[in-house]
């Protein structure tokens, strides 16, 4: 089934000089290759992201610390969360539709090859932008430093009379930057998606990632614009005295909040539904079952991102909007739960009396599943009034989010990494290692989260940089940051595994998983233009057809 | 997932279609720019409707914004969203000289509202003392005014580039009448922001601001 | 969901607009990057320097123009070296099925009990359910109001303040409340039985009438003076959990007795309905 004409092209044979290989990477327009830059710079800046959290959770280790001084702190926060949702989500998620779309749905490239290439290097510059600031930015009394005003930059901290100098506007800049790179790989994956597909492949049978990249691409699309004009209207008051967000003078800090998480809350979704494309893959694979509900997910998805436009104020119960909008948006919080709820339960009745195959995607992918609903569970409690005015701002709102957005998208990327080495590089990673990887990820992110949730319950208010000893917080955050290392240990064994496989290790082979998508179809990794002949599609799941031409699914649709 | 036999006759079953694809690249990418750009401008529009009213002080909406000159402006605009489809016609029959005619007009009707724009930002400084920091409407009136005057530049540049193209014998009618269409949905696009803009600012918020003050705009925000 | 196409028929021979990339890729260009960059330094002269705004705007303009010399008038493209290029697309393959061959995918579950049979075990549950509720109000507590006017509570906050003489006498409005609720939940949870039941490993009646209502019970009890006080105040553990069990095996027990039919996934609507076809064409 999966003979490939050999492509022995000389070129792969000898090795390429620095200098070469350097311009073919800068220049290329391949999806491929753009994917892969997009997941590698997104881990280097997960791996920045990572250092800024253990040093803030050095500090809170026990109480009345003094390892960093409280200005540190609030640039390690922001930074930390800024680098995190922009620089580590968005673009690994992006890469990953980058990489996947035209290989699932049958394509050569993009619609738009360069405007990829443009989108990917407006990501690049955006967050060197936003990194320059630690430098040459004029900051707090003068000196360079970082943002500090938060990941969401609450008005009015961010006015000229409560943030000096400049680097609110590097943060500003930098992600306004990165946000167009977004926007028009959005306009990219949206084409592709309506426009690329292989002969035969209708809306219905692309494969979910496919879907989950579309809605995500039309989120994108509708989120952040907003934030963008936010941005520029907060630059406006900054740089030209207009009165946008300063309450001072004509002005709303709550406009703000509303723009802001108009943006932000679906941002949540463009960061996870990814995630849920990359299970949705992943788990049919390894339970040899096809996906439960194939219609049902799909309307799912949709209804998630029409639903999620609806629920941003949730974020702003503390706000004081009044009992119609607190009920209004409590409601289509739990509303939001229905579609995920069927995705969590189709998933689950996927695994259902399936051949379950335990490698390490499907470690990962198991741990998301548990993770997320644990997260979900949580953001449920936020979502009822009473309860967020008791916890919101507190580190059990910490905790949630963790696990929806570690427990779930991290998760969720790390399955699909070691599910898509082998396509990628036409080498296995070593299973074993991967699986070391999970279990000291695993119990180090339960250690560091889990008592973030008590700790929080108990009355600690998040981004403070210490706390004093007889609160009854110091047990919770001294487990919380004796996870940090563990964690740390299993992101440093994943980098050792990709360095070693890459060098020796097992040969993948075209199809090393058994799949039953078209990515498994071309070689490892596969050629410049993907397939030597366009491939056809006769249901959800192409490959399984023509494996299985006894038996298709062609019939069953 | 079950549907009815299709007819059978056909040497090809119904799920080799499509051979070609469904949609042109171009036409779903300029769509998808152009639903970005409206939530762009949406934003702007929902935060000058949630100004109204909301400047006790400085220059207000009545006093400044005068009726004359804008609707000059918005007519000249509006014509030209009628001859940049003329234009397009005419090139997509091989007509040439009137596909440069048309598109010329479109230009300088184009360069009129930009002009005109000018002129009446001119007054509103210089005469009524308007700034972008005088107060909230000043500042929510020159965000976006301004964004959609940018935007008709960034219009007006790719018409100039197509006129240009046209001019040095670049453009083969055959060839590039469908990107030369879909290039001018964007200027059909400012145009119909301009229809929202027009409204809200010269007639919605162009009210006396003690009646304002009980319109129940945006209530929780 | 795949709607007859009408072009099915005539297999033309795609152009090569409409089909971007059947027969070459774009070639690699550094205008995207030249482009970008220069847009971000346009951005960055806003921090630093207005000098760099200016050298970032001629940088994008340079990068612009390039950028649009890669695709006009014709994109500029390479080749791909492999020689199958060229020829027409594929049909998809599509073998239509043998009309009776048998399963060669397992599909599970294959038979279900009728869903009518959730509806009769819903209520025949709730009927036992109500026996041995009534019997805890007689024997136990002296009133057989008591249960009913409990269950009310769910519904009705006005029976958490009432008082236990209150609560032991019939109320027309609570007893409205309990009984529709009462019915509403066993048709709902007698439903989720028909369901869930072939579903379970073995021995579904003691799953259903047994361990669920000894975890339910359980759930109940460690939450119930969260939700309802006024309920946990004056509850029976034993008998609830005698009642739950009693609806369990009650329910359980007249789903069982139905029989089961088979699902007919992966056959056609004609198939389904018997529908002789023509010459098996359907998809």
């Amino acid at each position: 089934m999966t003979t490939m004409s050999p492509h022995s092209t000389d070129e792969t044979m000898k090795p390429l000089s620095f200098w070469e290989s350097a311009t073919r990477w800068t220049m290329s327009v391949d999806h491929k290759k753009l994917g892969l830059m997009y997941i590698a710079a997104g881990l280097v800046f997960f791996l920045i992201g990572g250092v800024e959290a253990a040093l803030m959770r050095l500090q809170l280790a026990r109480a009345n610390a003094g390892i960093i001084d409280p200005e540190t702190f609030n640039q390690l926060f922001t930074m930390h969360g800024t680098t995190m949702v922009f620089l580590v989500g968005m673009p690994v998620l992006l890469g990953f539709g980058n990489y996947l779309l035209p290989l699932m749905v049958g394509a050569r490239d993009m619609a738009f090859p360069r405007l990829n290439a443009f989108g990917f290097w407006l990501f690049i510059f955006g967050g060197m932008l936003l990194y320059f600031s630690y430098v040459g930015s004029e900051g707090l009394y003068g000196a360079p430093g970082a943002p500090d005003v938060g990941w969401f930059a609450y008005a009015p901290l961010t006015s000229r009379t409560y943030s000096r100098g400049n680097s609110t506007d590097y943060w500003i800049l930098g992600i306004l930057i990165s946000g167009i790179g977004s926007m028009t790989t959005a306009i990219n994956f949206i084409a592709t998606a309506i426009c690329m597909r292989c002969p035969g492949m209708t809306l219905m049978r692309m494969p979910m990632i496919s879907w989950m990249m579309l809605v995500v691409a039309a989120l994108v699309l509708v989120a952040v614009p907003v934030l963008t004009a936010a941005q520029v209207m907060l630059l406006f008051d900054r740089s030209f005295g207009a009165h946008f967000f300063d309450p001072q003078t004509e002005g709303s800090a709550i406009l703000w909040q509303h723009l802001f998480w108009f943006f932000g809350h679906p941002e949540v979704y463009i960061l996870v539904l990814p995630a849920f494309g990359f299970v949705s893959e992943i788990l049919p694979v390894f339970s040899r079952k096809p996906i439960f509900g194939y219609g049902l997910m799909v309307a799912a998805t949709v209804g998630i991102g029409f639903i999620a436009l609806g629920v941003w104020a949730h974020h702003m119960f503390v706000v004081g909007m009044g009992p119609t909008l607190d009920s209004f948006f409590a409601a289509s919080t739990f509303l939001i739960s229905v579609p995920t709820g069927i995705k969590i339960f189709n998933w689950i009745a996927t695994m259902w009396g399936g051949r379950l195959r335990f490698h390490t995607p499907m470690l990962f992918v198991t741990g998301f599943i548990a993770m997320f609903v644990l997260g979900g569970l949580t953001g449920i409690m936020l979502a009822t009034v009473p309860v967020d005015w008791q916890l919101s701002d507190s580190y059990f709102v910490v905790g949630h989010f963790h696990y929806v957005l570690f427990g779930g998208t991290v998760f969720g990327i790390f399955a699909a990494i070691f599910y898509w080495f082998p396509k990628a590089t036409g080498k296995m990673l070593d299973d074993h290692l991967g699986k070391w990887s999970f279990w000291l990820l695993f119990i180090g992110f339960t250690l560091t989260f889990m008592p973030m949730h008590i700790s929080g319950v108990l009355g600690m208010p998040r981004r403070i940089y210490t706390y004093e000893a007889d609160r009854g917080f110091e047990i919770w955050n001294l487990i919380s940051t004796i996870g940090v290392p563990i964690q740390m240990a299993g992101v440093a064994l994943f980098l050792w595994n990709v360095v070693k496989s890459l060098r020796n290790g097992k040969p993948a082979g075209d199809d090393p998983w058994d799949g039953w998508t078209l990515e498994w179809a071309t070689s490892s990794p596969p050629p410049e233009w993907n397939f030597d002949r366009i491939p056809t599609c006769t249901s959800a799941r192409p490959l399984w057809d023509k494996k299985h031409p006894e038996d298709p699914d062609a019939h069953y649709e | 997932m079950t549907s009815l036999p299709v007819s059978t006759s056909s040497a090809m079953p119904a799920s080799a279609a499509p051979l070609r694809a469904a949609y042109s690249r171009a036409k779903v990418g300029m769509a998808s720019l152009i639903f970005m750009e409206s939530a762009f401008f949406g934003t702007f529009l929902v935060t000058y409707l949630y100004y109204i009213g909301k400047s006790p002080d400085g220059p207000q909406p009545l006093d400044c914004l005068e009726l004359g000159p804008v609707t000059v402006n918005s007519v000249c605009l509006f014509a030209s969203s009628a001859t940049v489809v003329f234009a397009v016609k005419a090139l997509a029959r091989g007509a040439v000289a009137a596909f440069r005619t048309w598109l010329l007009i479109t230009i300088l009707l184009g360069l009129e509202f930009i002009v005109g724009t000018g002129l009446e930002w001119n007054t509103l400084i210089n005469e009524k003392g308007l700034t972008i920091a005088s107060n909230a409407f000043g500042t929510n009136y020159y965000s976006l005014v301004g964004f959609h005057a940018f935007h008709v530049i960034i219009g007006l540049l790719i018409l100039i580039g197509i006129l240009v193209l046209s001019l040095t014998g670049c453009i083969d009618p055959r060839r590039d009448h469908a990107r030369i269409d879909v290039a001018t949905w964007y200027w059909h696009f400012v145009d119909a922001v301009w229809i929202f803009v027009f409204a809200l600012v010269y007639f919605i918020g162009r009210v006396p601001q003690d009646f304002v003050g009980h319109i129940p705009v945006g209530g929780g925000l | 969901m795949n709607a007859p196409q009408t072009h099915g028929k005539n297999a033309e021979t795609p152009h090569v607009d409409e089909l971007p990339y059947l027969r070459a890729i774009p070639r690699p260009t550094q205008w995207p990057l030249v482009t970008a960059f220069g847009c971000s330094l346009m951005f960055a002269g806003i921090v630093t320097h207005w000098a760099v705004s200016v050298v970032g705007a001629a940088a994008a303009l340079i990068g612009i123009i390039g950028w649009f010399r890669e695709v006009f008038p014709h994109e500029v493209t390479e080749e791909i070296p492999v020689i199958d290029c060229d020829v027409p697309l594929p049909a998809p393959t599509f073998i239509p099925r043998a009309p009776h061959v048998a399963h060669t995918r397992r599909i599970v579950p294959e038979a279900i009990h009728p869903y009518r049979s959730g509806i009769w075990g819903g209520l025949m549950g709730a009927a036992a359910m109500a026996v041995v509720a009534a019997a805890w109000g007689i024997i136990d507590a002296g009133s057989v109001w008591l249960p009913i006017n409990l269950l009310a509570g769910i519904l009705m906050p006005s029976v958490g303040e009432a008082s236990l003489e209150a609560l032991k006498s019939f109320n027309g409005g609570w007893f409205t409340a309990a009984v529709m609720l009462h019915l509403v939940l066993s048709l709902l949870v007698g439903t989720i039985f028909v369901v869930a039941l072939p579903m379970m490993p073995k021995r579904p009646l003691i799953a259903g009438g047994l361990i669920g209502p000894i975890i339910w019970t359980g759930v109940a009890w460690a939450s119930l003076h969260v939700v309802n006080p006024a309920l946990e105040q004056h509850i029976s553990w034993p008998w609830f959990l005698a009642s739950q069990i009693a609806f369990g095996f009650v329910c359980g027990g007249t789903i069982a007795r139905f029989n089961m039919v088979r699902l007919q996934l992966g056959q056609t609507l004609a198939q389904r309905l018997d529908v002789e076809q023509a010459d098996g064409g359907a998809r």
